[in-house]
């Protein structure tokens, strides 16, 4: 017997003209959907998400077939990755009937879908339906039954949900009814290839032939309509992901990780500095709200939801969609409020595990902006006067600027004002030049340089704070202001190389300072670490160690440098136990955004939150390669009760303990 | 309404204080200078009193010193005052009270101003008494040490911090001047846009020898850091004999039980 089926059995051929007018009400629902929220993005500000196309569609078809991104939460991400995969099968196989029954064999008589390759399609599509059901039932359990802490569940959920059940129930069902007029017991080795088709056929076995008939066509119409309705709906659910969250993929920032725009302060003409309104963010802005899936994720991993602060990176996202679509003219920054934006860290593990390519942090800058730069607003007393501290002294603490080289007391260090032939320039920052804790990482760091015979220059006096924490808080003015003075000075030496033990210095002046003119190559000392001991230039006499890992946000997520320090310290005679938040998952010390500068009042503390996860490894000892890191950590094992039981330590002290000659 | 606010720029006190050679005031390398700290709340009194009145009224700033002092005035004009004075005057740093009261009393006579803004004292010198110097050679009515400050229809009521924390409240009338204490008001953040306006405000500078005609009367003669004050003492032994040295100790040195 023949290996194929007949197409529109039961149905017949006339029902062609009336489906493909269906199939173009829902289309045209479908595209009026979409049409209607061009005007939303519109009002946002130009942006060019373009450039580079063939790079972008690249990666847009590489993460949609891949869904890479998805799975990396493997529950439920691989659910869905799987129902992906099965139910665009079925689309593809429902293409492949369309093209052969209204084109192929229409036109020419030919009909592809016979022999062998209709048995592998049959095959494909029945257990592409079957995986489908199964990931679809999986999906239903926990959104439903499970319900994981955080997730709202919203109308479209129920929508979503039952469209996609009905619909591959009924194609079964329609399936079913076929094969048992047509297969189970006729062409049995045919009937072989559908196996799950075959299964909802018995339940038919012995209707009457009338009945089956009329079943069968109700259901097939039913089953078609199921399928215009999730066509014609995905613009009005949040089965619009299937297209935005896709396209989100073509418009990805290709730029370095944690670029921020650069204002242009030369500029007169400018009124509006930030984002007070929707009409000040980027049209990419106002497409995020759109691509959410509202997964959580993001939430799920923000260290300032995770300690009851009321900032959810999910919900600014989707606060901004709601102010566009419907009060364009409010205030951004009253509807997100002051507490939600002061919260963040910028530490971006929203942005890192956001399957959809939603930019949340750059958002909450730019609102951040519009509440320092507009309106001369702080997060606090203690911010005002840190800000004016580092206008006066150019550093937060007030200091006398003039002290800033003190900590080099008895060290062989270069000032770079008396003798700048040097090496390496050391760019110190102000924790390691002023804090009392972090100077001791900076000595430590210059006995490295000086076993591995390095002539380290500083600027001393003539240094300035790298303006980071200050620019986080949204002041781009102050900023610059001390961008421009650095870049000067250090451009005034001809240096060549620069190295820091502050990551926070290290991504301004490697990243954010070649925007105002800085192109000399920068670096952080874990890496410049690692290198000499992989030169050999250094050599360690290894003393075994128990301890644990902290990444920090500035090295870690957004610099991609997690082995490095980890190889140093393993080098160094370590033994590593890591934490369950570690790497691209690391949990923030608290300090980033410009926090190291304002009181913690909301909520409980983040760095109390992360000592505790360090102590839960049992190792007796943190390390960690941030001035903020360590100033938090110290801060946190004492407040939060691990005296005795662990210690923070920086790598640059573990290291010079270690020194052979 | 005309408003004049006077300010000083003067050394962070965190700075590292050294005397200059002459040893007569301090070495100006190495500090970094700001407004001083009582005028920042002047100016943000005399903002608030020119938001509240509106556009017919015009608010200058003052400040006398070298070419530093201009980051002190701009910083003013960005936080809302209309247009400015400079006073050049390389000297200023080691000019007594009366010659600087007198400068901006020089300066002030045929302006017509209703209303001074002074800063209680300044953070370096800490004399307390260009403000009420000024008012007297202008013959204004005068009130000190503001912690609060309100205006309406050519009436001042002012609060002000009196000895041991008491407050008093005393009512003016126009022309007058005051001067601003801490807790007045919180000085406010220029906004960026208000930092670029200010870029094109006007600064008028007038050498000081137009205006100066007073002779110092009092010279600053000497400028030095304290003696190094001797080191604590560290008693050690039993409670009872403790007790009896704190006593000797305390008689001996202090007045405390005399
Ligand atoms: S950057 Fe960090 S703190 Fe800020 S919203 Fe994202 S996860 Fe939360
Ligand atoms: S912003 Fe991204 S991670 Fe957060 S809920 Fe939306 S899609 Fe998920």
């Amino acid at each position: 017997m023949e290996s194929t089926r007949e197409i529109y059995w039961n149905i017949g051929h006339g029902v062609v003209a009336p489906m493909y007018l269906f199939a173009l009400v829902a289309f045209g629902l479908f595209a009026r959907g979409f049409w209607q929220r061009f005007p939303v993005y519109r009002q946002g500000k130009p942006l060019s998400r373009l450039d580079r196309l063939p790079e972008r569609l690249l990666l847009m078809i590489r993460g949609m077939l891949t869904q890479s991104k998805v799975v990396r939460v493997v529950d439920p991400g691989s659910l869905h990755a799987l129902f992906f995969w099965g139910f665009g099968l079925l689309f593809i196989g429902t293409l492949l009937v369309m093209a052969q029954a209204d084109f192929t064999d229409l036109f020419f008589h030919y009909r592809f879908l016979t022999g062998g390759f209709y048995k592998l399609f049959s095959l494909v599509l029945d257990m592409a339906g079957l995986v489908a059901l199964l990931m679809l039932g999986g999906l239903l359990v926990r959104r439903f039954l499970v319900k994981p802490e955080g997730l709202e569940t919203i109308r479209d959920d129920y929508v979503v949900h039952g469209l996609l059940f009905a619909i591959l129930l009924t194609g079964f069902v329609v399936e079913g009814l076929r094969m048992a007029a047509t297969e189970i017991g006729v062409n049995p080795s045919l009937a072989r290839f559908s196996p799950v088709g075959g299964m909802f056929g018995q339940l038919f076995v012995g209707m009457s032939s009338d009945d089956l008939s009329l079943t069968h066509k109700f259901l097939w119409w039913l089953h078609f309509f199921l399928v215009m309705s999730f066509i014609a709906a995905i613009p009005y659910t949040k089965l619009r992901h299937i297209f935005t969250t896709s396209a989100n993929y073509l418009f990805i920032d290709l730029g370095p990780k944690g670029a921020l725009a650069t204002i242009n302060l030369e500029d007169e003409s400018a009124e509006q500095f930030g984002a007070a309104h929707i009409s000040d963010l980027t049209w990419k802005d106002l497409f995020d709200a759109d691509a959410c899936t509202a997964c959580k994720r993001c939430q799920d991993r923000c260290p300032a939801w995770a300690t009851d602060k009321p900032l959810s990176p999910m919900k600014v996202v989707q606060q901004i969609g709601e102010v566009a679509r419907a009060t364009p003219k409010a205030n951004l920054c009253e509807t997100v409020t002051q507490d939600v934006l002061w919260s963040c860290t910028t530490c971006r593990a929203c942005q890192e595990i956001c399957p959809a390519n939603i930019e949340h942090v750059n958002k909450i800058l730019e609102m951040r902006r519009n509440l320092t730069l507009m309106e001369g607003a702080f997060p606090g007393d203690e911010v005002r006067t840190a800000i004016n501290n580092l206008e006066v002294n150019a550093n937060p603490f007030g200091l006398a600027y003039a002290g800033r080289g003190d900590w080099t007391d008895g060290l062989d260090v270069t000032i770079m004002e008396q003798d700048s032939a040097v090496d390496i320039l050391y760019f110190v920052g102000c924790y390691a030049s002023f804090d009392k804790r972090n100077r001791e990482v900076a000595r430590n760091f210059i006995r490295i340089c000086a076993a591995a015979g390095i002539k380290v220059g500083i600027l001393g006096k003539e240094e300035k704070c790298c303006g980071e924490p200050a620019r986080k808080l949204g002041n781009e003015y102050l900023y610059q202001m001390h961008a421009a003075e650095n870049i000067e000075t250090i451009k005034g030496y001809n240096v060549k190389r620069i190295v820091t033990t502050c990551p926070h210095c290290f991504n301004t002046l490697a990243r954010d300072y070649r925007d105002l003119g800085l192109d000399v190559g920068v670096e952080h000392y874990s890496t410049f670490v690692a290198n000499l001991l992989t030169e050999q230039t250094l050599k360690l006499r290894p003393e075994p160690f128990e301890f644990t890992y902290h990444d920090s946000c500035y090295i870690g997520r957004y610099r991609d440098i997690m082995d490095e320090p980890r190889n140093v310290l393993r080098q160094a005679g370590g033994r590593i136990t890591e934490m369950e938040k570690s790497r691209y998952e690391s949990f923030c010390c608290s300090a980033g955004g410009g926090r190291i500068l304002a009181e913690e009042k909301l909520g409980s503390r983040i760095n109390i939150a992360r000592a505790h996860m360090a102590r839960e490894t049992g190792a007796p000892l943190l390390v960690s390669n941030c001035p903020f890191c360590l100033t938090m950590f110290e801060d946190g094992i004492k407040t939060g009760g691990c005296e005795g039981e662990l210690v923070v330590r920086d790598l640059a002290e573990i290291v010079a303990e270690r020194i052979t000659t | 309404m005309k408003i004049l606010v006077c300010i000083k720029q003067v050394p962070d006190l965190e700075s590292r204080f050294k005397p200059n050679t002459a040893g007569t005031w301090y070495d100006e390398a190495d500090l970094a200078f700001r407004m001083n700290e009582y005028d920042e709340y002047a100016v943000e009194q005399a903002v608030q009193l020119r938001e509240q009145v509106g556009d017919t009224a015009e608010l200058a700033v003052l400040s006398i010193g070298p070419d530093r002092v201009v980051e002190a005035i701009k910083k003013a004009l960005a936080m809302g005052c209309d247009n400015a004075v400079h006073v050049q005057d390389l000297q200023a740093a080691t000019r007594d009270p009366w010659q600087i009261a007198g400068i901006i009393a020089a300066f002030a006579r045929d302006k017509g101003f209703d209303l001074i803004f002074t800063g209680m004292q300044s953070q370096d010198r800490g004399s307390a008494q260009v403000g009420v110097t000024v008012a007297e050679l202008l013959g204004l009515a005068c009130a000190t040490t503001l912690v609060g400050f309100s205006f309406d229809n050519g009436t001042i009521t002012a609060k002000r911090e009196l000895e041991g924390g008491v407050k008093g409240v005393v009512k003016l009338s126009t022309p007058a001047l005051v001067t601003c204490q801490l807790g007045l008001n919180i000085p406010r953040y220029p906004t960026l846009p208000n930092i670029m306006k200010a870029k094109k405000k006007e600064i008028t500078v007038i050498p000081v020898a137009e205006i100066l005609k007073e002779e110092a009367l009092a010279t600053t003669e000497k400028f030095y850091p304290p003696a190094k004050k001797g080191g604590g003492m560290v008693l050690e032994g039993d409670m009872g004999d403790l007790v009896d040295k704190v006593i000797g100790i305390l008689k001996e040195k202090t007045a405390v039980l005399r």
